[in-house]
């Protein structure tokens, strides 16, 4: 069921990355004819000019703050994960840690991080909440199911992490005791 | 190379084309797309002060001449005196910002020197004395509302040099053109008009959800004021305009509307063009709420 899930999630994106080289809405800061088309601004001492470089990442799959842009946010997604997440421990914990990957350590405090994130509750027993894998999975793959107004990235649904990376974490922090 | 529209555009070549970037938003018909929202989509009163029903951090800040140094020294409650411009270590007489003045200085007299660059900016019998605190404004012109580095771009364009919006020399202009403000408050009127309309619209952006994470400035700038992130503390979003185009490491001068596009990809948010109808509307927004507010030139912040 799950995997299905997120093959249409995304089927949905591939597509939509087809058509956007010619569909992009105006206004946005990049370069269409770029690997990465998201470019930032470069401020030159003495010059009317600003010079561009591609930024890390591609962010024009994503909706944007501009009046021209008319893709729609993705909708909250439910999902069903049926039996035990079968994740890989270690895996789950270099995802969390990771900045360019997870970042969960930005908002909740983990094992081993001096300088933890306040914005989410702590997560270091989180074994002992009893949690099903089932209901961590949906509240990493898209929280909004639980709490509209959450400001949890939708991991799942925006397509940052992949049905198995979010296998990992629930491993990971089923692990936590 | 940077494409609008679909259309490529190499700047100062056709300043037509520069001049044509920028359209208002869209009156078409079609059904907006699907966002969320940040909430509560407060009312905000227009002015510095209306911080006092939001972080209260006001009374540190109001009178920068009566700053409570103790909380400086204090990282916990540095953020408090909302006194960005002045971020450690500071030395009121080195920083970029003066050799970016001098040259918006020289660049300004060369442009002016027959008397219609400061027409075009819409500099009045006092000259550029104040002209600061009256941007954005609505441009009868245009017929829309312009912010000042749009408005130098488009009026250098006129004299014949190019000013991309947000580029050094412009801001550099801008914080010239800042300079004959120092010490007097924001004072735009968004009371009723366009400015009024721009206003509303830069209030719904601020919390309209957006990019990857799906956050809305909102997120962070209105829920999460005071709290850490990374090694930043989020401050009050109140009395913020006045002290820009400022000096920082990184970016050497920057505009407000480039910092706009920092914080858009910070977080994972395609960032527009400066001087887009989007970064326009806020940058309406964000000024009213420094309404008030004296303006200090040059700043810096790391
Ligand atoms: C931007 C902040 C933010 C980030 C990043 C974040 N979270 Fe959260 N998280 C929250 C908040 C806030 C909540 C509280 C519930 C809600 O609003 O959804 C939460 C709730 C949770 C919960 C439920 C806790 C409970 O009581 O059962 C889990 C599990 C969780 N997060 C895991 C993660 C994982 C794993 C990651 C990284 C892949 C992550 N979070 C990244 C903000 C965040
Ligand atoms: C994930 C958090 C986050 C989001 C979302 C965010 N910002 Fe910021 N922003 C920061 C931090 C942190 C700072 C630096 C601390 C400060 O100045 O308050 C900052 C600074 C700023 C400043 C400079 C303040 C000053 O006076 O120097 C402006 C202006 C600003 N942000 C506007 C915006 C706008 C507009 C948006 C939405 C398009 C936005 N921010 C979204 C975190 C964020």
């Amino acid at each position: 069921m799950l995997p299905h899930l997120i093959a249409i999630g995304w089927g949905v994106l591939g597509l939509a990355v087809c058509s956007l080289a010619a569909d992009l809405p105006g206004n946005l800061a990049i370069d269409p004819t770029a690997a990465i088309k998201t470019q930032v601004p470069r401020v030159v001492p003495n010059s009317g000019r600003l010079q561009w470089k591609p930024h890390s990442r591609d962010l024009t799959e994503w909706p944007s703050l501009g009046y021209q842009d008319k893709r729609p946010t993705p909708k909250p997604q439910v999902t069903r994960l049926e039996g035990p997440s079968n994740g890989d421990v270690a895996r789950g914990l270099g995802i969390a840690m990771d900045p360019a990957r997870g970042n969960c350590v930005a908002c909740h405090q983990l094992p081993g991080d001096a300088w933890p994130g306040t914005v989410g509750n702590p997560l270091l027993h989180y074994r002992r909440y009893g949690h099903q894998d089932a209901q961590v999975y949906q509240q990493i793959f898209d929280a909004r199911v639980f709490n509209p107004n959450s400001v949890m990235p939708a991991y799942g649904t925006f397509g940052i992490l992949s049905d198995q990376d979010v296998r990992d974490l629930v491993a990971f922090l089923q692990s936590l005791d | 190379m940077i494409r609008i529209a679909g259309f490529p555009l190499v700047w100062g070549a056709s300043t037509l084309l520069g001049l044509a970037l920028v359209q208002p938003p869209a009156l078409s018909a079609e059904p907006a797309p699907y966002r969320e929202m940040e909430r509560p989509l407060e009312t905000y009163i227009p002015h510095a002060s209306g911080d006092r029903k939001f972080s209260n951090t006001y009374r540190y800040w109001k009178d920068p001449k009566n700053l409570d140094w103790r909380l400086a020294g204090n990282p916990d409650e540095n953020w408090k005196l909302n006194w960005k411009f002045m971020d450690p270590p500071f030395n009121q007489a080195i920083h970029g910002g003066h050799f970016a003045l001098d040259r918006g200085e020289s660049l300004y007299k060369f442009l002016n020197r027959g008397g219609s660059f400061a027409a075009c900016l819409g500099a009045g019998k006092g000259g550029l004395k104040g002209l600061r605190t009256s941007y954005p404004r609505y441009d009868k012109t245009l017929k829309r509302v312009v912010g000042l580095e749009e408005k130098i771009q488009i009026c250098g364009a006129i004299e014949g040099r190019v000013l991309e919006n947000g580029s050094y020399d412009n801001s550099a202009i801008s914080l010239y053109i800042a300079g004959f403000s120092k010490g007097m408050p924001m004072r735009i009127d968004v009371s009723k008009g366009p400015l009024k309309e721009a206003f509303e619209r830069g209030r719904r952006l601020y919390h309209t959800r957006a990019g990857r994470m799906n956050f809305a400035c909102a997120t962070c700038h209105i829920h999460n004021v005071g709290k850490h992130l990374r090694g930043n503390t989020v401050t009050t979003p109140f009395g913020d305009v006045v002290h820009f185009p400022v000096y920082r490491t990184k970016y050497e001068l920057q505009s407000l509307q480039l910092r706009f596009m920092e914080c858009n990809l910070d977080t994972g948010t395609q960032p527009l063009l400066p001087g887009s109808p989007a970064y326009t509307d806020l940058e309406v927004f964000l000024s009213a709420l420094s309404n008030g507010y004296a303006v200090t030139v040059p700043s810096e912040r790391d």
